[in-house]
């Protein structure tokens, strides 16, 4: 008999039909893997061009986006690639949430997937700081200014990021070390290990099929299911590249920064709370509270035990938190976004 | 078909699609609506940096002989982003917008000890005249209409339209500094007030009013760049509109500043000091079709012909329009042209002095003027204060003769020695040669 090959590990060979469904998944999880995948791939290629120092940063974007072959479009997908994997990730965690994928035996990979999430936006947010033009500028002070209300930790993970007193001339370099490295490493750890979990915790959180016994797809099936789901995102992403070019404007002078706040937008809703007062509790506290409380979802909050459905009815409260926490962040980044 | 097929089928067709929206946007990038289908590079050899600008602005006109494109470039002056190939990031950091001689940039667009913040012995301080001259610091008028109105005792300046200072006086009505109007003018007497509110938009850094005949840009263009009536662009660049106000005729800087530029500020109508309000001229025919004499002159003024035949530059040299480098309170302190400057008095010729070095400020200033012939070993006319007119040469003969700037026509000038003329040589106002010499404005 013919072994599985690591991938076959990765992948399930069979899923239960129910759970294969659509309208269970919304494919967000699939979807994110497939951005995942496509960021990675265009970010190698990127790797070729970008200069990550002060002087060339801005100048070799410019390079790649207007006058390297096909350059433009390496470039806008993996932008759009990471947009869209940070709200795909996003929604995957409330799919997870609203349907109590979290319980039985599954709430270490919440926890990975959590971890996950805090990558990306950590990517993200290095990555959109490594454009190093004068629309990141204001967002950047910001956001390493916010490292340093962290007590005690703050100034030295602020030094990590920025690589000096203020930004300047080695950040680029910090950045750049961070989002290719730093936290790329880790991210593509976690992404193995939180797929692995999925199998190795029995598949997608599915009503026991002792009880329930359900026809089951085989993988051929599933994954011309997911070459589908794949070709028509990857349409839809060549389409997205197309007609909307990620921002760029001139090189960043750290001296001569504009006041206008140009977050990006998964970054809007810390932003929106920053105007309210005090950094360090709404822009650190509140955020870390907020992360906690999902976290401690399927650890104190959650003792249901029902899978495989929406809204189970024995998991409220977590999914009032999971909803509140949804439209908090969505209330705040409209109301930043609207400004 | 198996109806497996079918959905694998249809999603190829989506990221067939999705390719197809990534080759066209491919073959036709933003640029190619001017014109062209590859971008085209420039390598100043002053920056050694390449730039794509001409990839859009292919046909723009070259700034000027003085400064050649393959020796500039663009994005020395201008700023802006020298790879992008899209109008919105290749225009992120432009000095002042369409131009970076705006009073706001000049220093960094167009300054340096190399440019025109160079030594004032060399005459390459441009830009420091410029900015402490009468045209951008209005300081005269302010001072006149305070003293009119009982806020300050004299006439000397106090205020500008904005602060500023001068390290250095050379001369002796120089002032240190200028304070700003508009903060005080809230504490003055309405006629100051309302002079701060309506009447600060003829000076050199001021937004021109939106008005055909007025349309000028604003700093050294403000005169350099010559504007038509509508202020519409006519020249070769494909990207600019031939429709829209607010434009240079062409993309050129000239020291041949014709009168219809000074015209944009001067000779456009009158302040009255009764309602501290402008006045427009009545007597101009409509849509700039004014004939050189009724665009010069008010019905009632006196001229003579040289006056109003020549440019106003023939006559009114660099320092005196951009002034000698000092802050000063009134036009007569630089002005340094009077009737006998080129036309001498009964006992004496004009002044005269030989130009023996090709590198004299003189000989480069009148190189910049394409009527100019001057040459080394020519003698040509001097102010009283010792600024050379390039364009009034004394020839072998011992006669003069004035080169229009200009229009680049030779003009013999007449001599009061061996006239009949009757000088008094203390009177050199104007009034007092107009008493002979005055023609009727026809």
């Amino acid at each position: 008999m013919k072994r599985p090959s690591f991938f076959e590990h990765l992948h399930p060979p069979s899923i239960p039909e129910p759970q294969a469904r659509f309208r269970y998944t919304l494919g967000l999880g699939g979807l994110s893997v497939f951005f995942f995948l496509v960021t990675t791939v265009s970010g190698a290629l990127l790797l070729f061009y970008y200069a990550p120092t002060y002087e060339q940063a801005n100048a070799s974007v410019q390079l790649l986006q207007y006058h390297v072959p096909l350059g433009w479009l390496v470039r806008g997908l993996h932008f759009w690639s990471a947009q869209l994997l940070v709200a795909t990730s996003g929604l995957h965690l409330l799919r997870v949430a609203l349907t109590g994928g979290f319980r039985a035996g599954r709430r270490f990979n919440w926890l990975l997937g959590l971890g996950l999430l805090v990558l990306v936006l950590g990517l993200d947010f290095t990555g959109y700081g490594l454009r190093w033009d004068a629309s990141i500028g204001w967002a950047l002070l910001v956001g390493t200014n916010l490292l340093r209300q962290i007590p005690l930790a703050g100034e030295t993970l602020f030094g990590w990021f920025v690589g000096g007193p203020e930004l300047g001339a080695a950040t680029v370099l910090r950045l750049f070390g961070w989002h290719v490295f730093g936290l790329m490493l880790p991210a593509l750890g976690l992404a193995v290990w939180h797929l692995f979990r999925v199998r190795r915790d029995g598949g997608i959180a599915h009503a026991s099929s002792v009880e329930f016994p359900v026809r089951r797809l085989p993988r051929r099936e599933l994954v011309g299911r997911e070459v589908v789901a794949m070709l028509i995102a990857g349409g839809c992403l060549l389409a997205l590249t197309s007609l909307a070019a990620p921002a760029l404007d001139g090189p960043l002078d750290p001296a001569a920064m504009s006041e206008q706040a140009h977050a990006p937008w998964f970054f809007l809703a810390v932003q929106e709370l920053l105007r309210w007062g005090n950094p360090l509790w709404l822009g650190v506290i509140l955020p870390a509270v907020a992360l906690l409380a999902l976290a401690l979802i399927p650890y104190a909050i959650d003792r249901g035990r029902l899978l495989g459905r929406w809204f189970p009815s024995d998991g409220r409260l977590s999914q009032v938190l999971a909803i509140s926490l949804a439209i908090g962040f969505g209330v705040l980044t409209l109301r930043a976004a609207l400004r | 078909m198996r109806p497996s097929a079918r959905p694998i089928l249809l999603a190829t067709l989506a990221l067939a699609a999705g390719v197809g929206f990534a080759g066209v946007r491919e073959r036709t990038p933003t640029y190619a609506a001017y014109g062209s289908a590859v971008p085209i590079a420039l390598l100043p050899s002053l920056t050694g940096q390449p730039e794509y600008c001409l990839t859009c602005h292919d046909g723009i006109e070259e700034i000027s002989a003085a400064h050649p494109t393959e020796v500039f470039g663009c994005v020395r002056c201008h700023g802006g982003q020298p790879l992008a190939l899209d109008a919105e990031t290749a225009h992120a950091g432009m000095l002042g917008g369409r131009n970076p001689s705006a009073f706001d940039v000049v220093e960094v667009a167009c300054g340096g000890a190399d440019c025109h913040s160079g030594p004032s012995d060399e005459g390459l301080d441009h830009i420091h005249r410029s900015l402490v001259s009468l045209q951008s610091t209005y300081a005269g008028a302010i001072a006149a209409v305070r003293y009119a109105f009982g806020a300050q005792p004299d006439l000397a300046a106090r205020f500008a339209v904005n602060a500023v200072r001068d390290p250095e006086i050379t001369t002796p009505t120089g002032l240190h500094s200028l304070d700003a109007l508009l903060p005080v003018a809230v504490t003055e007497p309405p006629q100051v007030q309302a002079l701060g509110s309506r009447c600060l938009t003829c000076h050199l850094g001021a937004e021109p009013l939106d008005q055909p005949g007025r349309r000028r840009m604003t700093g050294c263009a403000a005169c350099h760049a010559v504007t038509n009536w509508d202020g519409a662009y006519t020249g070769g660049d494909p990207t600019i509109s031939r429709n829209e106000s607010g434009h240079a005729s062409t993309h050129r800087l000239t020291t041949a500043i014709p009168y219809t530029q000074c015209d944009t500020c001067h000779n456009r109508g009158n302040y009255r000091l009764v309602d501290m309000d402008f006045h427009e001229r009545t007597d101009l025919p409509a849509g700039g079709s004014a004939s050189r004499l009724q665009a010069y002159y008010q019905p009632i003024a006196q001229f003579t012909a040289c006056e109003y035949q020549l440019d106003c530059i023939d006559c009114h040299p660099s320092g005196e329009v951009m002034g000698d480098g000092d802050l000063h309170s009134r036009m007569d302190e630089v002005r340094a042209v009077e009737c006998r400057t080129c036309h001498g008095t009964l006992t004496e010729g004009p002044q005269t002095r030989s130009i023996f070095d090709a590198d004299d400020p003189a000989l480069r200033q009148a190189h910049l003027n394409p009527s100019s012939s001057l040459q080394v070993g020519d003698s040509v006319v001097v102010t009283k204060r010792g600024e050379t007119l390039w364009n009034v040469r004394r020839l072998e003969d011992g006669t003069f003769e004035l080169t229009a700037k200009v229009a680049g026509a030779v003009y013999a000038v007449p001599q009061v020695a061996g006239s009949s003329c009757e000088q008094v040589v203390e009177d050199q106002t104007s009034s007092a040669c107009h008493e002979c010499h005055a023609v009727e404005r026809h």
